[in-house]
């Protein structure tokens, strides 16, 4: 990590400036509200100075507008006046926000005054109330008639707005970082404020850091570190337990305590710094002023305070308030649910074939295999180096022959090479971000002298995403997907290897204001070309390294360069996580380690945690060793395939999963206090994790562990996956570990969908029978979903899916269809059954079951979990029921 | 349909196995009924139960594959849609058709096992001849190393009495000129006395003087070596890997460190030493680069590099001082890579390897001297490696003892026409003692040098039939694109662009029950390993190198074809191969 060649707050100006302002050093008030438009509307102006012997600077009064969406959701946006004798408009992040955002608009029909009169009261959702308070001008949110706030805004009097001004005589605006200067022509135009989220336990979010899941001061008593940042950057060997800012940026923070989940969204792509505050960090005289809450410090360098407060009350509530403004994850192709294999690089087509057939002669399945930058002729993407890849449409036929997909990179950096049809045309449209002087900017990339295209601009995007038809991109083949790296974007000789802020985009919008979302519309833009390629009826997959709020809708995330070391195999879980917590369900970090060369013990350790990723990938550097499965000793290799072929055995649950997560924002795998949000011994926890609601997965972090402490969340009997051993919950555990596993266990009271059969990869698995495992809870009872669709096309949206209930009560096991009636054009059938049904904690003496309809009897006997040599009888075990899938029936046990 | 169930996907031998109404899971663990046989349920976790579905993840597939070979499968390519089988037996749910292809797929199966069996026939002749020959090479130069330890006795022990002898006379000599010159001085002194003695005096100062200058002439890098070695040898290695990353840091950043300050070279010389001692050593990382004053390209090239480990010079200057860096980077891994290697990094080491060198050019030095000047002669061939294949019917026939007397009654004979008498010296006598003693010591030092070269080379693994042993000076080479690669068995391997050579490791060992060459330890790569190279080996009839691939980053494989591994045994593996798919061919015919 080169530290220096990055920021930190004391050389950024408006960081500093802003980090050292005084609590109640706030100089606005808010008067004159009115409706308009449903919403309110009120100017904030200068407080009138005390002193009066300094003139106040003579300012337009800034816009405050206030509005509320229905379920509990509070919006408040303040912009400079449209009065304002500058010309130049701050930037307003564009296509982030749900475009039926406007449909859940609750219509304000009034404003009432609190009970002190100064100020106004609005209706936020049944029982919550919305306060805007005039002075000192504040905005909360509060519980029916009780005074205090749950999350509030300028508590603390942190806010200030450094307003636009026309540049006069003698002002210098410039500013600079080592070899470079941004010119600023716009001069200073931050905003900073802070947000409480009172009665919090913790505070988490804010994407992406290479930190703990709940968010630790940055200030505050005897606190020294740097705020957390939200710059997206490509940072060079990142280290782990570091607040600087990473590839991605999302500014959510999700507060939590045992009764409430809040949450606070700010809209705003510039570059951002925010303070956790440590308690006492507002001391007077060493005494803390008697409040129980977590302040947070929130600093931008442009754009519009443009913010949501989510209510909750429970964790997915949070989320799906969230995920209603920005959107809910897209559902992924079944096959991008699986296991794909990367490296930098796979050399030629022979060596793509010998990979290829390596993991079928180890019987290790996989669905995609991927092509780093070399693949290409001098890195114009679009193209292919002609010696090492002169067949790639019947490379990526072979594979396809085998149910497998190819993904090939495409980065944002155009090589400046007149001789490149792409460069010519884009040059000559006028499609690159230009330089603070007009001219295209010119940057440094992989291909050397590189361009980026405005991806603001929806034209451009268009424009863009035609490249990717069959026939643009010349060797190419509808099982190819795309790969976007570097998107930040990456810029090897500009400021903080990035492009500098006074370059300009679309709508002459400077890229200060535009950083941190340019990777999002780079990544929208090329899966908006896959999807035109499929006829609108192919789900694309792309995976990014930037992203944004609203990334969640356009495809996967993975957390970038990590290295091969136990702290960087650790921190992927809180980084996925926070993803997760923020939208982004869909991620994964690079499994081995990016960087350096991974132990066989930490490379395993690594796949058994990397299964359950949410996507789920190897990924290793060109300088590294290579470490597919299969080289590190046979021994080494089983415990690999075992670790993938849990993952494939799971691939209906996360499916199912995945469906979840694109209907309610909830993410596929979770931290453990989403699911037990009352239990406090789980709010710290970033060792484990849930996947869905019915599994819990404890990684293992250390070298040589011979044992490891689990804690299992209270009020809940759990079986551990392998032995089918019961647990009560609420205690920490001292397990034994060995090499074979990581610890992972089924709550009591659900049912997991598996397929247990392997194949070479998931394509082959679609009319393969299913195993149910039914966990009983104390009543003797569970339920679980499946889902399943074509696994690929959007013909879901008719109605052409499958959707199960499973209901174990009494002894009787019912599956019944969870469609919705509204959408049914089309149907899905699905000639797949249920084999086996695992049925652990069942105290029953059954011999046989009793299938209706069909009125046919099947025998049960004793078996195990998996079907692995060695195993042994666990569980009471179903066998052959051969119900159907698609359909409605019971299975009693007699 | 049931007769099938009943032997789907079962091997043939094992059906009797099946055939009871109660059958066994192999594992032990239970048992089963033969309706649970291929019944799509897995009940024996190792799969017994399920040989012909895909429901046991353990169980194997077999088809019989008439007229081509039968084959086992993973029971996770059952019924899953791709045909695996030639005979199309291992989807049968119908959903998809597989066509029987055994007949085409097993005639040219057969072919290529038809060939490769001529191959190994032949090869396996070429293999015994090469192994006769190499024993009794072997043999003969062991042979030669045993006579040549008892040869360099006696002539030690001759040249010692020689060294006596002479220093013997010399004394005497000494003794004589001192006598002579006191006696001269005497008659000097009486005649000029005075003047004599002024001049004596300038001469001694000029002597001083000379000797003084040339003693600061003497080249510092002795001093150097004298104090590194006595400093012990992990301070050397230290000292050596600095060099080697300041000729990294050179790789890295010559475009711009030649040309700007000097701090950017050693910062960057930092860093670079930071990412190969520990890639990721976080939190001692303060330094601050100074980047001012590079161009915009430069310092893209730079951060570039970073990913890359690229050199982040032009494309052209990158090229040439690549191989500048090369260069340097053998002399100076070849150091390390001892000191690595040897806790003692000892002359001796080097010496070796000059040896290994030169070898070929000394001994036939050796040859040479011995027929032509040589102050005795007797039929001693010392035969050279290149000759060893027409030379072995030329094996010395004398018997070791009379050989050694031969030898004895020579160096008797030398001895005794050394008078030993001291009075007066013998001009005549003492310059026949100096030259027989040069003469002596020197051709000791040769036979030294030749015991050093043969015990190097009998020390060596040449497999467990000798069958290697013709490696042992050979050296094979493959042109590829730009390159040609260099294998020298036993010693080492290298890549050779234009003028600049790689070296892609160190012999270090026969791998793989000697189906592969390892060489090791060669140059570094950048934020990557030391360069290695695998060399697989098969069955050809000639030596031939092939294939050199760079799967990993700096880590390489080749193939040699070489008749030294075409084994009998193998052989008749091959034939029994064939019998089986001619016999299954016949069957299969007899079916149709």
């Amino acid at each position: 990590w080169k530290k220096e060649e990055f920021r930190n707050c004391n050389q950024t100006p408006f960081c500093k400036q802003s980090r050292s302002r005084k609590p109640g050093s706030c100089s606005f008030i808010a008067s004159e509200p009115v409706i308009e438009n449903g919403e309110l509307v009120a100017k904030l102006i200068a407080k009138p100075l005390q002193n009066q012997e300094e003139e106040p600077e003579k300012l337009e009064p800034l816009i405050l507008r206030i509005s509320v969406y229905h379920g509990g959701i509070l919006r408040f946006k303040i912009d400079e006046s449209p009065d304002s004798p500058v010309t130049k408009k701050r930037f307003e992040v564009p296509d982030v926000l749900m475009k039926d955002l406007d449909e859940k608009k609750l219509w304000l029909q009034r404003i009432s005054s609190p009970e002190n009169g100064k100020g106004s009261v609005l209706y936020l959702s049944p029982g919550y109330e919305a306060v805007l308070q005039f002075d000192p001008f504040e905005i909360y949110i509060r519980k029916g008639n009780d005074p205090n706030a749950i999350i509030s805004f300028n508590s603390n009097g942190l806010f200030n707005f450094e307003q636009l001004q026309n540049k006069r005589e003698g002002d210098d605006w410039e500013e600079r970082f080592r070899s470079h200067t941004d010119s600023r022509p716009f001069g200073p135009q931050s905003i900073s404020f802070d947000i409480s989220f009172h009665k919090a336990n913790n505070v988490y979010g804010i994407p992406e850091h290479a930190t703990s899941l709940a968010l630790a001061p940055t200030k505050g008593p005897g606190i020294e570190s740097e705020p957390y940042r939200l710059f997206n950057l490509d940072v060079f060997e990142y280290i782990s337990e570091s607040p600087f800012g990473l590839y991605g940026s999302i500014p959510v923070m999700i507060s939590h305590n045992s009764e409430r989940t809040t949450g606070f969204f700010w809209l705003n792509a510039a570059e951002m710094q925010i303070d956790v505050l440590g308690h006492g960090w507002n001391a007077i005289d060493g005494i803390a002023p008697q409040h129980e809450a977590i302040d947070t410090h929130w600093m931008a360098e442009a754009g519009v305070l443009d913010a949501f407060f989510f209510l909750g009350p429970t964790p997915k509530d949070v989320i799906g308030q969230y995920t209603k403004v920005t959107g809910t994850s897209a559902m992924p192709q079944y096959f991008a649910t699986a296991y794909h294999q990367c490296r930098w690089n796979y050399r030629d087509e022979e060596d793509v074939a010998e990979v290829d057939a390596k993991f079928d002669e180890h019987d290790i399945p996989y669905d995609v295999l991927w092509l780093d930058i070399e693949h290409t002729d001098g890195k114009r993407y679009f193209t292919w180096d002609k010696l090492l890849f002169p067949n790639p449409t019947e490379m990526q036929n072979k594979l396809m022959a085998k149910g497998r997909h190819m993904v090939t990179i495409v980065d944002p950096h155009i090589k400046r090479d007149d001789g490149f049809a792409l460069h010519k045309e884009a040059a000559k449209l006028g499609y690159y971000v230009k330089d603070y002087s007009g001219k295209d900017y010119d940057g440094w990339c992989w291909p050397g002298s590189s361009s980026y295209l405005d991806m603001l601009n929806p034209e451009i995007r268009s424009w863009w995403a035609e490249k990717f038809s069959l026939e643009n991109y010349v060797g190419s083949t509808r099982s190819l997907y795309i790969w976007n790296d570097m998107n930040e974007p990456s810029v090897f000789n500009g400021p903080e290897v990035t492009m500098p802020r006074d370059a300009i985009h679309f709508g002459g919008a400077e890229h200060r204001e535009v950083h941190n979302a340019y990777g999002y519309y780079f990544h929208m833009a090329t899966a908006e070309g896959l999807l035109k390629r499929g006829g609108g009826n192919d789900r694309p997959f792309v995976l990014s390294r930037a992203f944004f709020p609203g990334s969640q809708r356009v495809g996967a995330i993975w957390t970038g360069d990590n290295s091969a070391d136990w702290d960087h195999l650790r921190v992927t879980i809180p980084m996925v996580l926070t993803l997760g917590l923020t939208g982004i369900s869909f991620s994964g970090a690079d499994v081995g380690g990016f960087f350096g060369n991974p132990e066989p013990e930490l490379l395993v350790r690594w796949y058994q945690l990397g299964a359950y990723y949410p996507f789920f990938r190897g990924h290793a550097h060109h300088d590294t060793r290579r470490r597919e499965p299969w080289l590190f000793g046979e021994k080494n290799t089983a415990l690999i395939r075992e670790a993938i072929h849990i993952r494939y055995a799971l691939l209906p649950y996360y499916y199912t999963l995945f469906r979840e997560a694109s209907v309610s924002g909830v993410p596929v795998m979770r931290p453990l206090w989403i699911e037990f949000p009352a239990d406090e011994a789980t709010f710290n926890n970033d060792e484990a994790f849930m996947v869905g609601n019915s599994l819990l997965v404890q990684g293992i972090y250390t070298e040589g562990a011979r044992s490891t402490i689990v804690y299992l969340p209270r009020g809940q009997t759990w079986y551990d996956m392998r032995s089918g051993d019961a647990y009560s919950g609420g205690k920490n555990y001292t397990l034994e570990v060995s090499m074979e596993s990581i610890p992972s266990f089924q709550k009591g009271g659900t049912v997991i969908p598996r397929k247990d059969r392997f194949r070479r990869s998931s394509t082959q698995t679609m009319d393969d029978p299913f195993s149910l495992v039914i966990a009983l809870n104390s009543s003797m009872e569970a339920e679980g979903e499946l889902y399943m669709d074509d696994g690929k096309s959007y013909d879901y949206e008719q109605g052409a899916y499958i959707h199960r209930h499973f209901v174990f009560s009494k002894g009787i096991l019912t599956s019944s269809s969870m469609r919705s009636t509204k959408t049914s054009k089309k149907t899905l059938s699905s000639n797949s059954v249920i084999e086996r049904v695992i049925v652990l904690g069942l105290s029953s003496s059954a011999k046989s079951a009793l299938i209706e309809p069909a009125k046919h009897t099947t025998e049960v006997e004793p078996g195990p979990l998996t079907l692995r040599k060695g195993s042994s009888a666990v569980g009471v075990t179903i066998r052959k029921p051969n119900v159907r899938i698609d359909e409605d029936w019971a299975i009693k046990l007699v | 349909a049931d007769l099938s169930k009943e032997s789907l996907g079962i091997h043939p031998e094992e059906l009797k196995y099946y055939k009871s109404i109660k059958i066994k899971c192999k594992d032990g663990s239970k048992s089963f009924s033969k309706e649970r046989l291929n019944d799509e349920f897995c009940d024996c976790p190792d799969g017994t139960d399920e040989p012909g579905t895909s429901a046991c993840p353990e169980s194997r597939f077999y088809c019989q594959n008439a007229g081509h070979v039968p084959v086992t499968l993973f029971s996770s390519r059952v019924n899953d849609g791709i045909c695996d089988c030639c005979d199309g037996s291992d989807e049968y749910d119908g959903k998809v058709k597989c066509p029987n292809t055994c007949w085409e797929a097993g005639k040219a199966a057969r072919e290529k096992l038809m060939k490769k069996i001529a191959t190994y026939q032949d090869g396996v002749v070429v293999r015994k001849k090469d192994i006769e020959q190499a024993k009794l090479m072997i043999a003969k130069e062991e042979a030669e190393l045993l006579k040549l330890r008892d040869e360099e006795k006696l002539l030690k022990d001759l040249v010692e009495k020689l060294k006596e002898r002479k220093e013997q006379i010399e004394k005497a000599e000494e003794q004589e000129r001192i006598a002579k010159e006191k006696e001269e001085e005497k008659l000097r002194e009486a005649q000029k006395k005075a003047n004599e003695k002024a001049s004596e005096k300038g001469a001694d100062e000029k002597e001083a003087n000379e000797q003084e200058k040339k003693f600061e002439e003497t080249p510092p890098t002795d001093f150097d070596d004298f104090v590194d070695g006595s400093s012990g040898s992990s301070d050397k290695h230290v000292v050596e890997e600095k060099s080697d990353s300041n000729n990294e840091a050179e790789e890295g950043g010559h475009s711009a460190g030649r040309n700007a300050s000097p701090d950017i070279t050693i910062e960057q010389e930092k860093d670079k030493t930071d990412n190969t001692i520990d890639k990721i050593d976080h939190k001692n990382e303060e330094n601050t680069e100074n980047i001012e004053g590079l161009s915009r390209e430069e310092l893209g090239r730079r951060v570039a590099s970073r990913w890359t480990g690229e050199n982040v010079g032009q494309q052209d200057k990158e090229a040439t001082d690549n191989k500048e860096e090369e260069h340097e980077d053998f002399a100076n891994t070849q150091d390390s890579g001892d000191n690595y290697e040897d806790e003692y990094p000892s002359d001796a080491d080097e010496d070796t390897r000059k040896y290994d060198e030169d070898e070929i050019d000394d001994r036939n030095k050796y040859e040479d001297e011995d027929e032509e000047e040589g102050p005795y002669n007797h039929d001693i061939p010392y035969n050279s490696d290149t000759e060893d294949n027409t030379d072995i019917s030329d094996f010395p026939t004398l018997s070791s003892s009379s050989w050694l007397d031969k030898i004895k009654e020579t160096f008797q004979s030398v001895l005794k026409a050394i008078k030993l008498s001291n009075d007066p010296v013998d001009k005549s006598e003492a310059s026949r003692v100096r030259k027989e003693y040069d003469d002596y010591s020197k051709k000791l030092s040769k036979i030294q040098s030749r015991i050093s070269t043969l015990s190097e080379k009998l020390k060596q693994d040449f497999g467990p039939e000798k069958e290697f042993f013709s490696f042992y000076n050979q050296c094979f080479e493959s042109k590829q694109n730009k390159y040609v690669y260099k294998v020298c068995p036993y010693k080492q391997a290298s890549q050779v662009e234009g003028h600049s050579t790689t070296q892609l490791g160190r012999w270090d060992k026969f791998e793989e029950s000697y189906k592969q060459m390892h060489f090791s330890n060669g140059d570094h790569c950048w934020n990557g390993p030391d360069r290695s190279l695998k060399v697989k080996l098969r069955c050809g009839l000639k030596n031939e190198l092939a294939d050199v691939n760079e799967p990993s980053r700096c880590e390489y494989v080749a193939v040699l074809s070489t008749p030294s591994v075409c084994l009998e045994e193998r052989l008749q593996d091959l034939r029994n191969k064939l019998e089986a798919m001619n016999a299954a061919r016949a069957q299969s015919h007899d079916e149709l």
